[in-house]
């Protein structure tokens, strides 16, 4: 499923293939004046379509409590901060901020180490059980979440990580897409570079810290904004395993305040403090998003 | 011992070592995936059969819970209803996703912004979607309103027993045709232009273009994306609980939902299983129709 290979595609300029991708596109195929002004108008149609959700979520997030009625809702005035003021003020809020940021970065590290480590052993050394292993990993990414997730959830609360962060994290690090991105990788790095170092007699930790690191941060970048977005918007594990308010991350926190009945404008102004650090993001390392959401398959 | 002798052991004490530092560096995660894909994927199968629930006396119970299971009229309409749904999102979202990706294939100012602002839900949480979602869809709000603008009932889908699928069918289709637009671009771009070119001279229209030389180039992209979008759909569970908790009338409950329900409502743990144990069929399922009929076309 990953054999599919998706270069940045927001990225190309042109719909060429082959030969040099910046050329200047072929008269012929141009779609005609009519062609180009239906599909303006299409593509401004589905612009506001998409867009809608999100200019509801910001506009609405700054209206005084009780003031959302349709149509007027919709108009950007008047503005009011309350809602901000009440959820930045909230312990709560910030809490389950901290604990998302918490869930996200300490596991992208740690995915990022672990894959890295099991990716380069598989890519370059010879021991016995590989093969049957890496396979073994790869049938994982098969087998749907919700299978494993009952007895994840027991191992963790037999051993007593319901509403703690290693509970949240450690089964989230048992990642195989992660693992089979680093394998394919470093699989295609050059192998002078590897028996150059051999020849060197560099010792195998020297030699992953001060070469393979180094050489794998491309796709470190990716699979990093992968995990993280991942983690940043992942709802069912949190949910079941960080069940005191304390233990709430962004989205199991706002999912109860809407649940709870919170007002509108409070519950979607916590929305954008859940979302702008994705959207910040996004606006800088664009093409890590697409790469490592089409290079893996499937959102979190 | 002879130089050769010596070349021989040295070489079978460097494999040694090789071996010992593949281990190593595999060790760490393989220990995970033990402790949470291996052994939950096999105590998963195993847990269907027992009656396992937190702080119980556990005892095998044989085939109990998936007897239960068919005698269950809640499984069989959460399962019909994640059909429903699989059904309308699916086709849907692709459709979404080829016609975005045929809009913003060739080159024009600002075609980048466009692929940016459709790829946007794709990065948001299915919660917030379901949140402004929510809003969107109520009693007075943009999609009443918008219906009742053009004569029609303007009445609140997410509290409507045969609206609440179709409502929840078009946030997916929302959050889910960036992907697939990227998917199919990345196609798009690798057929070759001079293919379409010498359509063109030969008189060919935009259609015939499409449907003989972009379709079938698209078709392992359009099957990939199919098998991506099914899996999705049958586990489609944030939304749900978000927007809808299942209802109204139990209208919107759906496998997942169904799962999450038993296991940590009513710490069914066995029961649970059991529908995880179906979930994975039907994922399985999926995967082999793709596979035979991907296999049939080469």
């Amino acid at each position: 499923m990953t054999a599919l290979s998706t270069p940045a595609a927001l990225d190309a300029d042109t719909g060429a293939g082959g030969g040099s991708p910046r050329r200047r596109p072929y008269r012929a195929l141009q779609p005609s004046r009519a062609g180009t002004a239906v599909r303006a108008v299409l593509l401004f149609l589905a612009a506001v379509v998409t867009l809608f959700p999100f200019y509801a979520m910001v506009v609405l997030s700054l209206k005084p409590a009780g003031a959302i009625v349709m149509p007027d809702s919709l108009l950007p005035w008047p503005i009011s901060t309350e809602a901000y003021e009440r959820v930045l003020s909230a312990e709560s809020v910030l809490r389950w901020t901290f604990n998302t940021a918490v869930y996200s970065v300490v596991s992208v590290v740690a995915v990022l180490f672990l894959a890295s480590l099991a990716g380069y052993a598989f890519a370059r050394k010879r021991f016995p059980g590989k093969e049957v292993m890496f396979w073994s990993f790869i049938a994982m990414i098969m087998v749907p979440y919700h299978v494993t997730l009952i007895p994840s959830f027991i191992v963790i609360s037999e051993a007593g990580g319901v509403n703690t962060y290693w509970g949240l994290i450690l089964p989230t690090l048992a990642n195989a897409q992660a693992v089979f991105l680093m394998r394919q990788f470093i699989k295609s790095l050059p192998d002078e570079l590897f028996e150059a170092a051999m020849l060197d007699g560099c010792s195998e930790w020297r030699m992953y810290v001060s070469m393979v690191l180094p050489l794998i941060k491309p796709i470190m970048a990716t699979l990093g904004v992968f995990v993280f977005l991942w983690h940043w918007n992942d709802f069912l594990w949190p949910l079941i395993v960080g069940q005191s308010t304390d233990m709430r991350t962004l989205t199991t926190g706002l999912a109860s305040l809407n649940a709870e009945n919170a007002p509108l404008n409070v519950v979607l102004a916590g929305s954008v403090v859940a979302f702008v650090p994705i959207f910040m993001a996004y606006l800088v390392g664009q093409r890590y998003f697409t790469e490592g959401v089409t290079m893996t398959g499937v959102k979190g | 011992m002879t130089v050769s002798g010596i070349a021989v052991a040295s070489r079978r004490s460097l494999r040694r070592r090789e071996a010992r530092v593949g281990l190593l560096f595999v060790l760490p995660v393989l220990l995970f995936f033990l402790a949470f894909r291996f052994g939950p994927a096999l105590a998963g199968g195993v847990l269907a059969f027992t009656d396992y629930t937190i702080g119980a006396e556990t005892s095998w119970t044989g085939l109990d819970n998936l007897r239960r299971m068919v005698d269950d009229p809640l499984f069989w309409r959460a399962l019909r209803t994640t059909l429903v749904y699989s059904v309308l999102a699916v086709p849907l979202s692709i459709l979404a996703a080829l016609g975005m990706a045929l809009l913003v294939r060739r080159s024009f100012r600002g075609v980048r912004l466009f692929r940016s602002i459709f790829f946007l839900p794709v990065v948001t949480s299915l919660v917030l979607a379901g949140i402004v979602f929510t809003w969107i869809f109520s009693q007075g709000g943009p999609w009443s309103s918008l219906l009742g603008a053009v004569g029609l009932p303007d009445r609140s889908w997410l509290s409507d027993t045969a609206l609440v699928v179709p409502a929840l069918v078009i946030v997916a289709v929302w959050t889910r045709f960036g992907f697939g637009m990227l998917i199919l671009l990345a196609r798009l771009q690798d057929i070759p232009r001079e293919l379409e070119e010498a359509a063109l001279t030969d008189g060919a229209g935009a259609w015939h273009r499409f449907r003989y030389i972009v379709l079938p180039e698209l078709r392992p992209a359009l099957f990939f994306l199919a098998v991506i979008e099914t899996t999705v759909s049958f586990q489609v569970f944030d939304t749900v609980y978000v927007m809808t908790g299942g209802g109204p009338a139990q209208s919107s409950y759906m496998l997942v939902f169904q799962l999450y329900d038993q296991a940590f409502r009513y710490f069914d743990f066995g029961y649970a299983s059991a529908i995880g144990l179906a979930l994975f069929v039907m994922t399985l399922v999926v995967a082999l129709i793709q596979r035979l009929t991907l296999g049939r076309d080469r």
